[in-house]
């Protein structure tokens, strides 16, 4: 019986097996066909590029993805996230845009002029751009547009893009609620539009950068509701003068486009748009299939994707440095608990960060982390080590005078010796210099994974030079932030990423003393004195001055390190080669969208 | 019955109250709230965040909040989402219900009508072929992750042979009436199975036990020797006392069917209450979170109460009174 039973499980055993192995080889079948189709591909796709000089041609349908579906607020004011982003940039415009060198270039404005102390800004619009619904588009929506991201109520029905209107003069009055008149963008005549600052500016056309909104639908929304009106939600009631139409979806799964006949750049070629919500475990799959034609923001394709997704034959990559960078942050200080209590930011008031006070510990962390092994590793070579804090597509960028911590963990040892810092008690992990303890707390966010794995590894390369790190469990990232902020605590390292922007390479938001954002709480007199330099008019009109504060701040930055800037991840974003007529910039892969054309269009 | 019924429908009034109040203390306990990760725009001054705090009661005593919130709820109202600005909580959770619904339905049909006939087969043919086969299939659909054999299920059937689609419940917006029927039905077979594969192998093993247990008892004995056909003491007799375990299993399920599709959702990109909830929890949109909270608690408890009504109907022995 016993045996009989233990023969059977055995046959079953055997069955289960063979099944597995069959599925197996099915799978090496299934592997060798699709390499059979990607060379056909990759012919058909050579024979495109011969005929690449052809003329595009009208029609088709392109099948975007992302990887989360957007919450669904189609309002340039009030929406929050990249997804939506994704498709306001195909349908809304703004007056100003930005080329290849980040300089801003006409858009819905054809010229413009400022005063001599730059506190007035006169654009001249575009004649005939129609709405999606056919109606002019005129100097009133470009004031519409501004009154109501400085309304009292744009703030509580959950705006958050007042940083565009603060400079504008008579903010405060009308924010307040003081006025009904708001003095700071002003409708000359139809088609020209003057922006006022209350002070002079030294980069107006980034305020004149936001994404306009058309009066005539929204005129009679109060700001309060506009964030619930269907215009602001529903495909076919949101209206924008972008080269297409959002005209359905099927909320949270797909989003489709449709060409704009009267675009005042002349029709798109496409026919459609349509995005698709996918799981990213699934993206190459998808665009082998062609069942998805692109990805791009925000999150493009997995680095440890780049190679497998460049064989399939049919994809082109486009690969860019990112605006972001990942950090890890020096505590210089923390504040007091009656200061996170308040909320106030008071360098005051900070307790200064014993462990990691003298410069020359932290560049002796700094030393003794391998960047470059970083990027190879965890990002397999697409990424970049930044020296300093501010984008390297952007002018200010310069590293010339900057102390550039090439990793040199012999450095680190002897700069430490030098300190004092050894190991007295022989545990392996060194003292300070009282020969007390020295232990530095890491603390990092879940969230993205290529930092969560970056981590353990620092950790490690700081134990390699005999600093004794204790690196605490991951935290989720609304929980980390609020720990970040509320800092009253015995933080020393920590993990963040920011991305920035392609406007302006101010770095005030981030390193000035009192930014929230400054969760260093690096309290720096001269790079305070060098930044507000920067941004102080007139000499601040002149690039090259503000260049070279900025070549001091730079340097400033690396020797007083706030951070150790790990890495700049490289945007990787994929599309298929029957799409023709991309030209990526910088920033975005959506340059001229109504210029895209696909080859296989009927 | 009825006032049995009525009777258990009281009882869950004080447990849902109990219910929301652990599950409010827990989602504001937990650090964060709606904008702290978001904050992280240097462009955005985080005063800004600040502001819309204080308008949305963040900033208030829990115990008020909670007292706020529960209020709103006696009258019917589930407040505005925090995250999904300009949404109402009910709007949300309806729009997604539906999809979860019948996924969860789907998902429990095949369930049945794969695992029933199986248990049975394998109960009446004891350590055969076939139920070494079915155990092993068994302990395999138990130990399989759901979002690996869903990966698994993705890259063969719908990316290598392309039968079947492996993302969202719709194939396009131009498509209406009986084909949308069938293309959704199309787009649900892989998250359905993918679904209902845990749930396959723990009703088999269940229902291949419970009917051996029964047929080995004494009054199927007399009933086979009293010259009762064979198929008459297997679907009058023996099915009906197996099946009691399966009802008891089926009242949890009910609940697990709404909160089990989360990690199915996501891989197949499946827009239903799984996804909403994932997403309300890492944004701490609380009023979605207590929404979602109460609906599952909600179900499980009508699912347990249907189980138990479900008993007295199956076996005249039990009464409620």
């Amino acid at each position: 019986m016993f045996k009989n039973k233990y023969g059977l499980l055995a046959i079953a055993l055997l069955v289960v097996l063979g099944l597995v192995l069959a599925a197996c080889g099915d799978d090496k079948e299934s592997e060798d066909e699709p390499g059979v189709e990607e060379e056909n591909k990759g012919n058909d796709g050579k024979k495109e590029d011969e005929n690449a000089d052809e003329e595009p041609k009208s029609g088709g349908t392109l099948t975007g993805a992302m990887y989360s579906a957007p919450a669904g607020m189609f309002n340039p004011i009030f929406y929050e996230e990249a997804y939506e982003a994704n498709i306001l940039s195909f349908t809304h415009e703004s007056l100003v845009g930005q080329n290849e060198s980040l300089e801003f270039i006409p858009g819905l404005a054809k010229e413009w002029e400022t005063n001599e102390d730059q506190t007035e800004l006169t654009m001249y619009l575009e004649e005939g751009v129609k709405w999606h619904d056919g109606e002019d588009f005129t100097a009133d929506d470009v004031v519409f547009t501004y009154k109501s991201i400085a309304h009292p109520d744009y703030v509580e029905a959950g705006g958050i893009r007042t940083a565009y209107v603060q400079p504008l003069l008579g903010y405060e009055e009308y924010v307040n609620g003081e006025t009904d008149e708001f003095q700071g963008v002003e409708a000359v005549d139809d088609y020209t539009v003057k922006f006022k600052f209350a002070e002079p500016n030294i980069n107006p056309l980034y305020y004149a950068s936001f994404t306009i909104i058309p009066e005539h639908i929204f005129a009679d929304i109060p700001v309060a509701e506009m964030p619930e009106a269907e215009e602001s939600r529903q495909p076919g009631k949101v209206i924008g003068t972008g080269p297409f139409k959002f005209t359905e979806m099927v909320e949270r799964e797909q989003y489709v486009l449709e060409r704009h006949d009267d675009y005042w750049q002349g029709a798109a070629y496409l026919d459609k748009i349509v995005w698709k919500v996918v799981a990213q475990s699934v993206m190459s799959g998808l665009l082998e299939s062609g069942e998805v034609d692109f990805i791009a923001d925000p999150n493009g394709i997995q680095p440890a994707d780049y190679d497998m997704i460049s064989a399939l034959g049919n994809i082109e990559i486009i690969e860019q440095p990112d605006f972001g960078y990942q950090i890890m942050g020096f505590k210089h200080n923390h504040r007091t608990a009656d200061d996170v209590e308040s909320g106030a930011i008071n360098p005051d008031n900070w307790v200064p960060n014993e462990k990691l006070a003298d410069p020359k510990v932290r560049q002796a962390i700094a030393y003794a982390i391998n960047r470059e092994g970083l990027i190879e590793g965890l990002l397999y070579g697409r990424g970049a080590v930044l020296n300093s804090p501010i984008a390297k597509q952007f002018w200010a960028y310069d590293e010339s005078e900057t102390t550039n911590y090439t990793y040199d963990p012999d450095t680190a040892k002897s700069m430490l010796d030098e300190l004092g810092y050894v190991d007295a008690d022989g545990d392996g992990f060194r003292e300070n210099p009282d020969g007390e303890e020295w232990i530095l707390n890491f603390d990092y966010p879940t969230g993205n994974e290529l930092r969560e794995k970056s981590a353990p590894l620092i950790e490690q390369m700081l134990e390699e030079v005999g600093i004794n790190v204790n690196l605490r469990q991951p935290k989720e990232m609304s929980a980390y932030v609020e720990d970040l902020t509320n800092d009253n605590s015995d933080w020393d390292l920590y993990l963040i990423g920011w991305s920035l922007g392609s406007a302006d390479p101010d770095p005030t938001g981030l390193w000035a003393t009192a930014a929230a954002y400054n969760f260093s709480r690096w309290n720096n007199p001269d790079s305070e004195a060098l930044m507000q330099q920067a941004l102080k008019a007139p000499e601040a009109f002149e690039q090259d001055y503000r260049k070279e504060v900025y070549k001091e701040w730079q340097k400033l930055f690396s020797e007083d390190l706030p951070a150790v800037i790990l890495y700049a991840q490289n945007s990787l974003w994929a599309y298929n080669d029957r799409l023709q007529g991309v030209q990526p910039l910088p920033f975005t892969m959506y340059n001229d969208p109504h210029l895209w054309w696909v080859s296989d269009a009927e | 019955m009825y006032k049995y019924i009525i009777r258990r429908i009281l009882v869950f009034i004080p447990m849902l109250i109990v219910l929301s109040m652990i599950v409010f203390g827990l989602a504001k306990a937990a650090p964060g709230d709606p904008f702290t990760g978001r904050m992280l725009d240097p462009n955005i001054d985080p005063e800004v965040y600040e502001q819309q705090r204080e308008a949305l009661g963040l900033n208030d005593p829990i115990p008020v909040q909670y007292v706020n919130w529960a209020t709103r709820i006696v009258k019917g109202d589930f407040g505005e989402s925090m995250y999904y600005k300009g949404r109402s909580v009910a709007s949300l959770v309806w729009e997604r219900l539906p999809n979860t619904l019948y996924l969860g339905l789907f998902s429990l049909a095949i369930t049945l009508i794969v695992a029933i006939p199986i248990g049975i087969y394998s109960a009446r043919n004891p350590y055969s072929m076939f139920d070494y086969g079915a155990t092993t299939f068994g302990f395999f659909g138990l130990a399989v992750p759901n979002f690996f054999f869903g990966l698994v299920a993705i890259y063969f059937f719908a990316i290598k042979l392309g039968w079947f689609p492996s993302q969202g419940t719709i194939t396009g917006t131009d498509i209406t009436g009986f084909q949308e029927f069938l293309d959704r039905i199309h787009h649900m077979v892989l998250p359905g199975i993918t679904l209902g594969l845990a749930g396959t192998a723990s009703y088999m093993r269940y229902m291949r036990s419970e009917v051996l247990d029964v047929l080995g008892s004494d009054y199927i004995r007399t009933a086979k020797a009293k010259g009762m056909s064979e198929r008459n003491v297997l679907y009058k007799h023996t099915l009906r006392n197996a099946i009691i375990p399966i009802i008891t299993l089926m009242g949890f399920e009910f609940g697990a069917l709404l909160s089990g599709a989360i990690i199915t959702e996501q891989v197949f990109s499946y827009p239903g209450l799984g996804t909403l909830f994932i997403n309300s929890i890492t944004n701490r949109d609380y009023p979605v979170i207590m929404a979602i909270t109460l609906l599952l608690g909600v179900t499980i408890l009508i699912g347990n109460l249907l189980a138990d009504i479900f008993y007295s109907i199956v076996d005249p022995r039990i009464r409620y009174d």
